[in-house]
């Protein structure tokens, strides 16, 4: 049940069967059905969810009870809550899954052993945090100043399958809209490019 | 004559829930390959099942299709459906609606209204049959059948009726036009009725057993709810009721080409399915509200 992380490790990290081996024996599976949530608020999660099939999601729910969703991990992405994974705060975010899931449990322990089996690992590591930290940026320009066609015509180009397979209220929830006017952007969308002959 | 032999006889395997209406057990890709039963992709069977009351109607909500065609038979219940290219209709007890999505349609399918108000037992049939390649990209087109417009043969002795909603039987033609040679038949069988079927040898050939029990060439007993590959050695193959039963037959011509499925859309190629999915987001399926 390692395959995609492996690959992941492989084409990222440059990590050898061997190193693979290595690491494999602090990487911890599971196989969870739809709807388990793995992290509650006010939990400390001290490991991150590599997602080797299905879907996690991370998300807030406000008082009113409306669920905000931070992010979306399909297939070959990590979700984890990192006030708790790095800082051993209390997490504010729940992360649940959307479909059934294999995952892996990545954890201080295999982070550390990674660094020391594999020096490209931590260029990979270090790499991967500025990317994130670009897409956050690029999130938050696009919640504070997009239009909503804007945030879709991303959300799409980022993920592409995901409105095959996510709710569009969830999606909406994503997007900072509500789900009318994601209902509308799609229907525009739709007078400029849908041809009935 | 020789005999068709039967492959199979399965079980249906452990049902699931398609949106919130649609209980259903999957026969094909789950238990039989698409490829091996080319034209024949995709089958979900909803065993009857009782629905309670509700005023919120159960269903799928708005999702699209694109490279086959959608065939809903209706047993129990009722469906109404809504597409992008205009129709609407509701699919009542004994009535087929063959949605040829080709190029793209989105669809929504929900219990009918007042059944569910009502509540009741539902059954239905979803088939999805295959285009071949130079059909995926053609128009969409619907075909609502009600039950008095499909074609029928009377058997004799008071045997009971086969209804021909698409293809041949004996010299009735089917009701519905479809793209590659596919014979699916609604065999409605009085106790004790025996009767043949003869289809080209390498035509992919199956049965649901959807009431009663049958047997097969005289010699498997098939329950209720069963679903059976027949093997492709020979043509001919016989069922008798052993009480009142209701098959539906399906026969089709292979489409002998690649296979790159994804989710709703069925097409021949991995870059087809990408062009697809990004048609999907794009508006290129159109619209209708959720």
């Amino acid at each position: 049940m390692l395959e995609k992380f492996k690959t992941y490790l492989q084409k990222n990290a440059e990590v050898d069967d061997k190193q693979f081996e290595v690491l494999s024996k602090y990487l911890k599976t599971q196989k969870i059905k739809k709807h388990t949530i793995l992290l509650h608020p006010g939990e400390i999660c001290g490991h991150s969810f590599f997602v080797e099939k299905g879907l996690l999601r991370s998300y807030t729910m406000d008082d009113a009870g409306k669920e905000h969703v931070i992010q979306f991990a399909p297939e070959n992405c990590i979700v984890s809550d990192r006030s708790s994974a790095y800082f051993n705060q209390t997490s504010d975010f729940f992360i649940d899954a959307i479909e059934d899931s294999e995952i892996v449990y990545l954890d201080k322990t295999f982070m550390e052993k990674a660094y020391e089996v594999s020096a490209n690992y931590r260029v990979f590591t270090e790499r991967a945090l500025h990317n994130h930290i670009r897409h956050i940026q690029k999130r938050v320009s696009l919640l504070l100043c997009a239009t909503a066609e804007q945030r879709y015509m991303d959300f799409i180009k980022l993920y592409p399958d995901l409105m095959l397979r996510v709710p569009q209220w969830m999606i909406a929830s994503y997007l900072g809209i509500t789900p009318e006017s994601l209902s509308r952007v799609r229907n525009e969308l739709a007078k400029k490019h849908f041809k009935t002959s | 004559m020789k005999t068709r032999n039967i492959e199979s006889v399965i079980t249906p395997p452990s049902p699931h829930f398609v949106g919130d209406g649609f209980r259903v057990h999957n026969f094909i890709p789950y238990k039989a390959d698409m490829q091996r039963m080319s034209p024949f992709i995709m089958m979900d069977y909803g065993s009857k099942f009782y629905f309670p009351p509700t005023d919120k109607p159960r269903g799928v909500g708005v999702h699209p299709h694109r490279g086959f065609e959608t065939v809903t038979i209706a047993y129990k219940g009722k469906v109404a459906h809504n597409d992008s290219a205009g129709n609407s209709g509701v699919i009542a007890e004994g009535d087929v609606q063959w949605m040829t999505a080709a190029s793209g349609i989105l669809h929504k399918e929900f219990h009918e209204e007042n059944f569910s108000k009502t509540g009741g037992d539902f059954q239905m049939v979803q088939l999805w049959v295959n285009l071949p390649a130079k059909d995926k990209m053609s128009k969409p087109k619907y075909q609502g059948l009600t039950n008095e417009q499909i074609n029928k043969f009377q058997l004799p002795n008071n045997g009971g009726v086969v209804e021909v909603i698409a293809g041949q039987y004996q010299d009735v033609k089917g009701s519905a036009s479809t793209f590659t040679d596919v014979n699916l038949l609604n065999v409605k069988l009085n106790k004790g009725a025996v009767t043949n079927f003869s289809f080209p040898a390498h035509y992919n050939t199956a049965l649901i057993v959807v009431e009663g029990n049958v047997k097969i060439n005289e010699t498997e007993v098939v329950p209720t709810n069963n679903f059976v590959v027949f093997q492709n050695n020979a043509e001919d193959f016989i069922i008798e009721a052993s009480e009142d039963a209701i098959v539906l037959v399906l026969s089709g011509e292979p489409i002998n080409e690649p296979i790159a499925a994804q989710g709703p859309f069925v097409m021949n190629t991995r870059a087809e399915i990408i062009q697809a999915i990004e048609d999907y987001n794009m508006g290129k399926f159109g619209y209708i509200e959720e």
